[in-house]
């Protein structure tokens, strides 16, 4: 048989597959009709998965930096070379290195580079790249409940009564997700989506509040008053399961209709009326995307908060659920790639250091570290050398920052635009030539395996890294990446029950896996938790940006399937490149979509060139014209280079913001 | 018309292995999934396996596949050019009758319009097709609503069907009568002329019960798409729901198009690739200048149901292009696979 079952890498949805393999190449990709995710289903990037693996855009040797080129050298050299430079930055607690962590590798490679950071050079200065809403999200949900994961499962979509989906539009970012919903709404249950475009999710739903930019947490802090005023609320769940709902109920009284209304644009009565609908179903699933366009904390714990006042956490069917947008988006936060965590959100401030360091046989900084963007943008930060894996944007953030840098280390399987910033590049072996295990969204592992040789006989990740522990002495001591999935095991609660032959045996298995769940967990169960579910703090703030005379569109931006943050790896395959440059070819600058209303007033037509201009920055791009858009209101999908360079990285801030980033601005007629 | 016991029919593909790459539906191992695959062995074979997800045609279409072959040579400025055609020899075992429908669909679009695709021709020319005739349908098909099953009529060399603990072994080409010869097959006698319509008819009255996922009566819905009476909001109301993946493109069994790239090897040799394309992408249809025919994305699907159901077309395959397998409904997200669009437009009529 030529096929053989495999895992998407591209998004955090973890549809299973099939890959074609002849002669030790790979030629084919086809749906896995059995797999409980996808159920034959696969998106236009799972559908042309193979495309990407059979590139030929690779990294095939180790190189250092002479004379200012790239030079083909051994990986003994290499690794020479990498630990005589770092020496340099030796015995200062190591502030002054920092550690890009990729959420597309495996878990095995993701510890192991997480075990370098902190076990070889002693430093908590560890991100996950493409990353900003997931461990916001991660954050509530553990704060609160003590899983830092989805606390439902994808398999209970067609299930569940009541859907709310927050945010941008999951059938473009998870599209199978954004199917299950479609299939479930079409089959009776009701989906409400909160989106300030008419998204496809939008189109699909029953309901579309198509609130007012940047009004998402008013209208959820809406949702929980009228939930509470309307006696909806599940009062006896409240009382049974939950602590400090008083904090939370006094900071959502204070929101009059009167300002929800003027703040969303939407009716107080349709919100009274949703929120019933939402206490009153058997059960309820909330939906939003995280990654570079996710939602910030704050919103997040609003949804958390609405669902706990609902009743909706912890019961069959239910729960409140991030969306990963990367393959192993939850699986590198799960192996500890983070400035404060360890694996399994264990903190490194925290007892469970003391673990590893046994573990390790070695000593521990435990104090956090920190974000490695912070640490770029900060130019005092001290941050002399960055270590780098898989990056998969094709635009490379804060560019001026790392090349001031003094030494930059990549990892990766492919070609990539980092290299150039890079003094030591060390090829690893790609996804199927390795055995790895992933970590989908709603946190089931599933093991990737070894299906052909590694390309040019480059080394995996649990050779490489070794050796470069070996050079400081350390003794790793693995034979394969089951032996570094042994070692996770051994470490992290949460993995403790899983094993490379259960995995094989199954299409998956959701964590936490150990003595009481031996198969696994689909969700989290108020009964069995063990403790009360915590109101997470929100912010009681409900400014939302406003347009003026001088900038009177509010613009908001988004992510499209094919372009998906300039990825790198979508580059190298065919057809989704081609759609991405279909959108280019027609748009070569970008574009803005405004409603038919809007144009008419800015006297622009369809492909116009126009200027936005905000407070801090100004872009051209061509006009779109929409029904999607509301009056006002301007929207740009984030998929030109210089769009992201030139204009939205001056709104770093606003970015940080994630998803309601929304930037006051005016469009000018070129 | 032969017969050849159970036990003994898979001899049928042993002998032909030993002259041809032998493919059938094998059925995966690990999760059982059943995909139309070369064997190495023809005990891999499983002639009661259900439709396979993989249509047949990847054999004769492959998702992806080098065309030629070149390389530049920079100092000697002189390229070297190779074509690459797949000349094996290959038998096709156990394939069912509406997936032949679909390749003798495919024949007529790459071979029997204006121009004959030599890609093609290479991989159909010396092949032996054995088709099985399915006495029991499976839950996803409706080939009774589409003329293309649940026995084949035409397009196989040996076409098997189970009877009792027999299997009745007809012959549709004289390659296939001079191979029964060759295998020394018995002869049936004329009542199993009766006892095959029997087990014909028993499958088509097992439609009722059994292939409950997909109803598709598409004669008048044919009527209306070629006239184009169907109204702009049931088409939108389809186009909101595709995603724009190509699955239902890709598991087509008579879905034929292509797209061309080049694919640049580590060795500074290129390959010409030809691999699937679908009309549901917005960069299928794409030229220069925005001067896409087929902008919104409701345009797109209609496209496909157009070639699909529509008369005009059907005069090119001398049937409609769907053969009535149901794939295209299970790997939809969308939910909106060609039955359910049928039923979409009917229910439009009847309103
Ligand atoms: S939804 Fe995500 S995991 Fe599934 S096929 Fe698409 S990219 Fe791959
Ligand atoms: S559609 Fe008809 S011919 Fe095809 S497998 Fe089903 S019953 Fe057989
Ligand atoms: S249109 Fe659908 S049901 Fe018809 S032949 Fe194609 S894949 Fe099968
Ligand atoms: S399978 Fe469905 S969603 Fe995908 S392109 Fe076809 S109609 Fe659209």
């Amino acid at each position: 048989m030529d096929y053989k079952s495999g895992v998407c890498n591209f998004c955090g949805t973890g549809c299973g597959n099939y890959l074609k393999i002849t002669d030790g190449r790979i030629t084919g990709v086809f749906s896995s009709r059995n797999h409980p995710v996808s159920k034959g289903r696969l998106c236009v990037r799972g559908w042309h998965l193979h495309e990407w693996l059979m590139t030929d855009q690779r990294i095939d040797a180790p190189m250092i930096r002479v004379d200012g080129s790239l030079k083909k050298v051994s990986y003994e050299e290499a690794v020479n070379f990498m630990m005589d430079r770092m020496s340099a930055y030796k015995g200062k607690e190591n502030k002054e290195i920092g550690f890009l962590a990729s959420p597309r590798s495996s878990n095995e490679n993701n510890y192991l580079f997480m075990k370098l950071a902190r076990g070889v050079f002693k430093t908590n200065n560890i991100t996950l790249d493409s990353e900003s809403g997931h461990k916001a999200s991660l954050n509530v949900l553990s704060e609160g409940t003590g899983f830092a994961g989805m606390t439902g499962s994808l398999e209970d979509i067609a299930k569940t009564d009541f859907i709310l989906v927050v945010g941008s539009d999951l059938t473009k970012m998870n599209p199978i997700i954004g199917s299950e919903i479609h299939k479930a709404q079409m089959s009776g249950t009701k989906v409400v989506t909160i989106c300030s475009r008419s998204s496809q999710i939008a189109k699909l739903s029953n309901v579309h509040l198509q609130i007012k930019p940047g009004s998402k947490k008013v209208i959820l802090g809406a949702l929980a008053k009228a939930a509470i005023s309307s006696g909806a609320a599940d009062s006896d769940y409240i009382s049974k399961f939950t602590e400090g709902v008083e904090v939370f109920k006094n900071s959502v009284n204070s929101l009059e209709p009167a300002d929800i209304e003027a703040l969303t644009g939407a009716d107080y009565s349709l919100i009274t009326s949703i929120a019933e609908e939402l206490c009153k179903s058997s059960s309820a699933m909330a939906f939003w995307s995280t990654g570079i366009a996710g939602l910030d904390q704050d919103t997040v714990s609003y949804i958390y908060d609405l669902f706990l006042v609902a009743g909706k956490i912890g019961k069959e069917f239910s729960g409140v659920n991030p969306i990963a947008g990367i393959a192993n988006l939850q699986g590198g936060y799960d192996m500890g790639a983070a400035p404060d965590l360890l694996t399994g959100f264990q903190k490194i401030n925290s007892d469970a250091a003391s673990k590893f360091e046994k573990a390790w046989g070695t000593t521990l900084n435990k104090e956090a570290g920190r974000d490695i963007y912070d640490l770029l943008a900060d130019k005092n930060s001290g941050l002399k050398a960055l270590v780098v894996a898989d990056h998969d944007e094709g635009i490379v953030r804060y560019e001026k920052e790392i090349e001031a840098l003094d030494f930059v280390v990549y990892f990766g399987a492919y070609d990539n635009p980092f290299i150039k910033h890079a003094d030591v590049v060390f090829p690893v072996a790609a996804l199927i030539e390795d055995n790895g295990t992933y970590t989908n969204t709603e946190r089931r592992v599933q093991l990737s395996q070894k299906r052909i040789e590694p390309f040019e006989n480059v080394m995996p990740g649990w050779k490489l890294f070794p050796m470069i522990a070996a050079k400081a002495s350390q003794n790793w001591n693995y034979s394969s990446a089951e032996d570094v999935f042994k070692e996770i095991t051994s470490l992290t609660p949460e993995y403790a029950g899983l094993t490379y032959a259960k995995l094989i045996d199954s299409m998956g298995i959701q964590w936490p896996c150990n003595d009481k769940n031996p198969a696994g967990c689909r969700r989290l169960d108020a009964e069995k938790a063990g403790r009360k579910f915590k109101f997470a703090d929100v912010s009681g703030n409900y400014k939302t940006p406003s347009a003026t005379a001088e900038y009177p569109f509010l613009l908001i931006r988004g992510q499209g399937e094919h372009f998906w943050h300039q990825n790198n790896i979508m580059k190298k395959s065919y057809i989704p490149k081609r759609e991405y440059n279909a959108t280019l070819l027609v748009f070569p600058e970008g574009y803005v979509e405004i409603c038919k209303e809007d144009a008419k007033a800015l006297q622009v037509r369809e492909h116009w060139g126009v200027k936005i201009v905000s407070a801090s920055g100004a872009m051209k791009v061509s006009v779109k014209i929409s029904d999607d858009v509301k009056p006002g209101t301007a929207y740009v999908p984030y998929f030109i280079r210089e769009m992201i360079t030139e204009f939205l990285l001056e709104h770093k801030s606003d970015i940080g913001r994630g998803e309601d980033a929304i930037i006051p601005v005016r469009i000018e007629r070129v | 018309m032969y017969l050849i016991e159970k036990n003994n029919v898979m001899k049928l593909a042993e002998e032909l292995a030993k002259s041809y790459d032998l493919y059938g539906p094998v059925i995966d191992k690990e999760t059982k999934q059943v995909f139309f695959n070369k064997v190495e062995n023809a005990s891999e074979i499983s002639l009661t396996a259900e439709i396979p997800a993989l249509p047949p045609k990847t054999i004769v279409f492959p998702q992806i596949e080098r065309i030629t072959k070149y390389k530049y040579d920079k100092t000697a400025k002189k390229a070297e050019i190779a074509m690459t055609y797949d000349d094996r020899s290959k038998a096709i075992f156990g394939i069912r009758p509406c997936d032949l429908t679909g390749i003798l669909v495919l024949d007529r679009f790459f071979l029997g319009q204006e121009f004959v695709d030599d890609v093609y021709k290479e991989h159909r020319k010396r092949m032996f097709i054995v088709s099985n005739t399915c006495v029991v349908p499976f839950k996803q098909c409706f080939c009774v609503c589409t003329d293309s099953g649940p026995a084949a009529d035409e397009g196989y060399d040996l076409n098997l069907t189970e009877i009792g603990d027999m299997y009745l072994v007809e012959t549709g080409s004289e390659k296939g009568k001079a191979f029964a010869e060759k295998m020394g097959l018995k002869p049936a006698g004329d009542e199993y002329i009766t006892l095959k319509k029997k087990a014909v008819d028993k499958s088509i009255s097992l439609f009722e019960k059994v292939a409950t996922d997909n109803k598709a009566w598409i004669s008048r819905v044919m009527n209306r798409v070629t006239t184009g009476f169907i109204k702009d909001d049931v088409w939108k109301h389809i186009g909101n729901q595709c995603f724009e993946c190509g699955a239902c493109s890709f598991v087509c069994p008579t879905c034929s198009c292509f797209n061309i790239e080049d694919h640049n090897r580590f060795d500074g040799s290129t390959d010409r690739l030809r691999e699937w394309d679908s009309c549901s992408f917005e960069g299928y249809t794409k030229m220069a200048g925005d001067h896409n025919p087929r902008h919104p994305v409701e345009d797109r699907r209609n496209k496909r149901f157009f070639c699909k159901l529509s008369y005009s077309q059907s005069k090119k395959y001398l049937r409609p292009g769907c053969v009535g397998c149901g794939r295209c409904q299970w790997v939809c997200p969308g939910d909106i696979g060609l039955p359910n669009v049928v039923t979409y437009i009917r229910r439009e009529i009847t309103e």
